[in-house]
């Protein structure tokens, strides 16, 4: 049999290589930030932006787009985020099985599941509230959801990141709800969404 | 300082390059989850051939578990490190810093 594995160098090297190795496995394993983040990034930027416009700060529009048009470029941005986010995970999860997996796969249904009762909720209040309240539901109580699961995820794979990006998005929203609907788009497409896109990139940067 | 006489010993299995960086990847794994061939193969950049034949060591010596099972009709084989093979992993980083350690303390 051939044994080509050489003599392992020096200590030092050798705890560098072990740091090494651990560090490629690492970042392999938790997938792409590009895909993970980048995609939430772009559809809060868009999504939110549009409906910023919408509202504007004093109550007047600055561009004349429906809440309804906003509201759907919202919604469906964020679907082909949660499909792309979806991919990454899947792609991740082949890699490895065992208790990480069924982790991830519980992980998963939670946003499901959150995210159906989100609309559940909204769908039944929305007839109740002016139309801008109405809005604001939609928008507060599904970023109510991606702050809470970003930090139950910082909890469960023990990610410092990944639980304050949920603090992040969990403050901005509170801000956000606090100001009204005009104000809540703005700080939710710049902070959250520009923030989710610069944030992915330097991750990716810094490997 | 004598140079020979409080040295640790280096685990062989483990003391060839190519093996410790399967260990130490395997390591970064939860301790009940397994690496699939496929993934541990890229991760380290070795020929399939190869790695298998390392795999084959590091099993014989009780250090890793290797199955294989089938995923709807194509055979996969997943890796894993057993307690043994993370205990001696354990082991060997630290007889690695004490050897650091007495590199360092000794003038």
């Amino acid at each position: 049999m051939t044994d080509e594995g050489d003599r392992a160098p020096g200590p030092e090297e050798t705890l560098k290589l072990i740091e090494a190795q651990r560090a490629a496995t690492v970042r392999r394993l938790k997938g792409d930030p590009l895909l993970l983040y980048g995609p939430w990034g772009v559809a809060w930027l868009l999504g939110f932006g549009m409906l910023f416009l919408h509202y504007g700060l004093d109550g007047e529009p600055y561009v004349r787009i429906t809440q309804m048009q906003s509201v759907s470029v919202l919604l469906s941005l964020q679907v082909l985020a949660g499909a792309v986010a979806a991919y990454g995970i899947t792609r991740m999860s082949v890699q490895t099985r065992g208790e990480s997996s069924a982790r991830g796969a519980m992980y998963g249904y939670a946003w499901f599941a959150g995210m159906t009762l989100m609309v559940i909720i909204a769908m039944r209040m929305s007839s109740l509230l002016p139309p801008h309240e109405n809005g604001l539901l939609w928008a507060g109580v599904s970023m109510l959801v991606v702050g809470v699961l970003y930090m139950a995820g910082g909890a469960i794979w023990l990610d410092w990141t990944m639980f304050f990006v949920g603090v992040w998005v969990m403050a901005v929203n509170g801000v956000g709800v606090l100001l009204g609907a005009g104000w809540h788009a703005l700080l939710s497409a710049v902070l959250l969404g520009g923030g989710f896109l610069a944030g992915s990139l330097w991750m990716r940067r810094r490997g | 300082m004598t140079a020979a006489g409080g040295l640790p010993e280096l685990d062989p299995v483990i003391h060839a390059q190519a093996r410790l960086r399967v260990v130490a990847t395997l390591n970064t794994l939860g301790e009940r989850d397994e690496m699939a061939f496929p993934s541990l193969r890229d991760l380290l950049d070795m020929t399939a051939g190869n790695l298998s034949v390392h795999l084959t060591k590091l099993e014989e010596a009780g250090y890793v578990r290797i199955t294989k099972t089938h995923k709807g009709r194509t055979p996969v084989t997943y890796v894993a490190l057993t307690r043994r093979g993370r205990l001696a992993f354990d082991d060997y980083t630290k007889a690695i810093r004490a050897l650091l350690d007495t590199a360092g303390g000794s003038s």
